[in-house]
């Protein structure tokens, strides 16, 4: 019998496995993980202090930066919130436009993530790259919407920039033609493949008692099994209006996450495909209403929240009646879904660790802000 | 099992009603004439009552989500705000707990001892406000560095220069 | 070894022991239901290995071709930039620049500080321009800088400018050794019309009519050259020499003899967008939506002609456009080849007149036909 020390090593923070500059203090026996403490705050710029010196409109570009994955889904949050703070009626046409934008961007982010996660399993680059690709397409979309590829600023309190090209929705219905066969094509790769299942089958579990416990939410949450998506269980924006279903797991483990996220590029593109039928003409009044550049909301506070495709995704504002938030709070969901990072990796080989923080789908510009 | 949230009467009415059964003491009557800023129509509630009316909130009405603890620096009236937002597995809107402690000494219970989710949520308050949550376990700072001085989402915290000037200045 | 992973037992030692967290099995969904993803079994050991081998190999056997149907998920899409360049969308946002007209070399710029206000970065400084005699503020801009190093591209500056003076460029090859050349003064920020017309032409027909208007409106209140743009002095001074010499060689002197001439790039675009619906009854609601239709024929017979013929027209195009966009480029011609850039490269109705004055006048019926339709409907 040997016997072994305790060391202490750290993963990050300039780790390729770590998603960005993020470090982890691990103390292993051997290989085996006893303790995990996430290290943050090395992308840390003060992002909500910086909202209060900015008027509400100057800090929609700011949160794009957030999660750069997704930064459509971010401003949705924060123009919701604005919304709310500000008593702000969003046209229908807008309304549409702005669900179409986030489920492509669920879409995306997946894709990406999925790609990222099987990527710290190992399999190198190929995986990604069909992930890549299809983010690509969708990129482009947000291109000819935006002007930007991914810090979008698209979204204005009250509707968006401006309405979407003619050209957008022939190109987006050529892409959902695609969009079944690509999904298709990952599970085939990658659904029953033994050497995934091996990295990810019963890696990382978190129960799903426990998940509620820590706060996790999104994709995280649902893989342990709770059906719980803010979009069913607290429609906003115009949810209530589309048929999908919720995928949940069963175990909790990293293979569930990555299922679940599987199945959500299908009911988003389900969504997708209700928004073109239903999509208004523009008849609808404007949707750039360039009156609102000062908004000055009443005193008073909000909190509005979307299922961003990581999680709960929330701005917290105080208003006092100017016209710079006196408080801008970011309830980030890849930061909450680190708190249970470290029980989830104890007892695992240092091996899993990269895929258990890839099956969370982290994005250090949101973790730190 | 879990009592669902029942949708008539607004969660927060729901609550100020029980917390006057069960926990009396720990609601803070708020007096009318309150500046405007920090007028509140949530339930306020003592911040040494906090480790007793978080348990009754997830376990009798249900809210079992720990979804935000905002912090929020009322400068001009003196005092720091908590605020505890609750959503149920179920579905519907939140619940929220305001707590409410004087700036020159804040110190709020931790939530850790019961719901292990709070943990970030009260490292990134003291972090960025200075606010110390009493039996949290691991209470360091999380987004600046060790050796930083001073909180810097704090209201007088200086916007400019490199040199925090210290508390009160 | 292997199997201590997945037999071992997790232990959450934070776990909460005061509280239970009591889960609600089946929380409510509208529209919808909760699914359980079914996790799959392969079939036979190496199965699914040889099932992914098989999409890797079909995405080899097709990476021959070219991908150029967004429906299909195989094949090569890349693109050989810099040989090779994807199309940019009209909305694309780089970094802002600011306008010129290009007839008249006045900037359309007046100083009203509203960029400067909303920019979150706080990049853009200006100074208004005064005038020498009085030292009164003059609607123009003396000096504009903006930092390109800082600049966050978010477009709010084009977006609440109200005289459509800045506007955001598609040039994104900005990277350079030399940093202090990232920060840009006026002139290295000024464009002309045409430039911007050419990378964006349904934004700029859009907002074409009232930014001439206002700058009609604004050229009014600038003494002598002042917010003239710095390149386009001598071509101005020289047009007005050109005027002063024909004044005195005609007597009496034409009333508009010249001012077609330095007007001749802007006019040339209403004119020959006009003149296509006009071609088709002009029962079209507003001028602007003419013009507007017309805009979009040309593009649509632009990207034709490029297809049929994409390896000769780009080339082309692009030497245009750099000739007249960089800012320091000789300047002896700018003049007419602005009106030459402004005048449509494939006239979208054969019988397009050519000639200046012709093009004026045709402008003229049209929009005045349109007005006429647009009353009718009305009536």
């Amino acid at each position: 019998m040997i016997t072994t020390d305790e060391l202490q090593i750290n993963i990050g923070p300039q780790h390729p496995s770590t998603h960005g500059v993020f470090r982890m203090l691990l103390t292993v026996d051997g290989e085996t993980v006893v303790h995990l403490e996430p290290v943050f705050g090395y992308l840390h710029r003060n992002h909500e202090q910086l909202a209060e010196v900015n008027t509400y409109l100057q800090n929609m570009p700011y949160t794009d930066r957030l999660d750069y994955f997704n930064s459509m889904a971010n401003n949705h949050a924060y123009a919701l919130a604005v919304e709310k703070l500000a008593g702000i009626e969003v046209p229908e046409r807008a309304e549409y436009i702005r669900v179409l934008m986030v489920e492509l961007t669920r879409i995306l982010n997946h894709a990406g993530a999925l790609g990222f996660m099987i990527n710290d399993m190992g399999a190198w680059q190929t995986p990604l790259a069909f992930g890549i690709r299809e983010r690509e397409k969708i990129l482009d979309l947000f291109e000819l919407v935006s002007g930007a590829r991914m810090m979008c600023n698209y979204f204005r309190f009250g509707g968006v920039v401006r309405d979407i090209p003619d050209e957008f929705i022939p190109r987006m219905k050529k892409l959902m033609i695609a969009m079944p066969a690509y999904m298709d094509e990952l599970e085939r790769l990658l659904r029953e493949n033994e050497i995934l299942l091996a990295r990810s089958e019963g890696i990382g579990i978190l129960p799903r008692e426990v998940a509620v416990s820590y706060g996790v939410t999104g994709p995280v949450l649902r893989g342990s099994g709770i059906a719980y998506d803010i979009r069913k269980a607290e429609p906003y924006s115009i949810y209530d209006r589309f048929d999908f279903d919720v995928p949940v797991g069963s175990v909790g483990d990293v293979y569930d996450r990555f299922l679940v996220r599987i199945e959500e590029m299908r009911q988003s593109r389900r969504i997708l495909e209700q928004i073109i039928e239903q999509l208004p003409d523009a008849s609808g009044g404007h949707i750039n209403p360039k009156a609102r550049q000062n908004v000055r909301p009443p005193v008073g506070d909000a909190y509005a929240r979307v299922e961003s495709p990581k999680g709960e995704l929330g701005f917290y504002l105080v208003s006092d009646g100017g016209t710079k938030p006196y408080r801008y709070k970011v309830r980030a969901p890849s930061f909450i879904n680190l708190t249970p990072l470290g029980d989830m990796c104890r007892g695992y080989k240092v091996a899993d660790i990269v895929v258990i923080l890839g099956s969370i789908d982290i994005v250090m510009g949101e973790v730190d802000r | 099992m879990s009592p669902t949230p029942d949708p008539s009467p607004s969660p927060r009415d729901l609550l100020r009603e029980q917390l006057a059964t069960v926990l009396p003491h720990a609601c803070v009557a708020l007096p009318d004439d309150l500046p405007e800023l920090i007028r509140t129509a949530d339930v306020v509630v003592h911040a040494d009552a906090l480790p007793e009316v978080v348990p009754f909130v997830i376990d009798q009405l249900g809210y079992g989500l720990l979804s935000d603890i905002a912090a929020v620096d009322y400068f001009e009236h003196g005092l720091f705000e908590l605020v505890y937002r609750f959503y149920s597995i179920g579905g519907g809107g939140d619940l929220v707990i305001k707590v409410r402690v004087p700036r020159e000494q804040p110190d709020v219970p931790s939530l850790m001892p019961i719901l292990p989710g709070a943990m970030l949520h009260e490292r990134e308050a003291y972090d960025l406000f200075g606010i110390r949550f009493i039996g949290h376990p691991d209470l360091r700072r999380i987004y600046m560095w060790d050796e930083f001085e001073g909180f810097p989402m704090r209201k007088d915290f200086p916007k400019q220069g490199d040199n925090y000037i210290g508390e009160g200045a | 070894m292997s199997n201590d992973t997945l037999t071992h037992s997790v232990t959450f030692t934070e776990a909460p022991a005061a509280l239970t967290v009591v889960v609600d099995p089946t929380p409510q969904i509208a529209r919808g239901s909760a699914v359980i993803v079914e996790r799959r079994r392969p079939k036979a050991a190496g199965w699914s290995l040889l099932q992914g081998l098989g999409v890797v190999v079909d995405h080899w056997r097709k990476s021959f071709r070219k991908l150029d149907d967004p429906t299909q998920i195989a094949g090569t899409f890349t693109t050989e930039y810099p040989e090779e360049r994807l199309p940019l969308p009209e909305a694309y946002r780089n970094m802002p620049i600011l306008l010129f007209d290009d007839a008249t070399g006045h900037e359309l710029c007046t100083s009203c500080f509203q960029c400067q206000r909303i920019c979150p970065p706080q990049v853009i400084h200006m100074t208004q321009a005064k005038d020498p005699e009085t030292g009164k503020p003059v609607p123009a801009v003396s000096e504009f800088i903006i930092e390109y190093d800082a600049c966050m591209s978010c477009g709010f500056c084009a977006e609440v400018c109200p005289f459509d003076a800045i506007k955001m460029d598609h040039d994104f090859e900005l990277s350079t050794a030399n940093h202090p050349s990232l920060t840009v003064h006026k002139a290295g920020l000024l464009r002309p019309v045409s430039y911007y017309q050419s990378i964006a032409p349904t934004f700029w027909a859009e907002a074409e009519a009232s930014a001439y208007k206002k700058l009609e409106a604004n050229k009014k209140r600038r003494p002598a050259s002042i917010g003239i743009a710095p390149q386009m002095i001598e071509q101005v001074k020289a047009a007005h020499e050109l005027r002063d010499d024909q004044q005195e060689a005609d007597s009496p002197p034409a009333p508009v003899a010249i001012a077609p001439a330095l007007d001749a790039g802007r006019a040339a675009t209403p004119a020959t967008a006009s003149a296509a619906p006009a071609a088709s009854d002009g029962d079209l609601p507003t001028d602007k939506a003419a013009r507007l239709a017309a805009i979009r024929a040309r593009n649509e017979a632009k990207k034709a002609a490029e297809q049929a013929a994409p390896a000769q027209a780009q080339p082309a195009a692009e030497g245009a456009a750099t000739a007249l966009t960089t800012p320091d480029a000789p300047l002896t011609d700018a003049l007419p080849a602005a009106s030459e850039r402004t005048a449509p490269p494939a006239p979208a109705t054969p019988d397009a007149p050519l000639d200046e004055k012709a093009a004026r006048l045709a402008a003229i019926r049209a929009r005045n036909a349109a007005k006429k339709a647009a009353q009718a409907e009305e009536e």
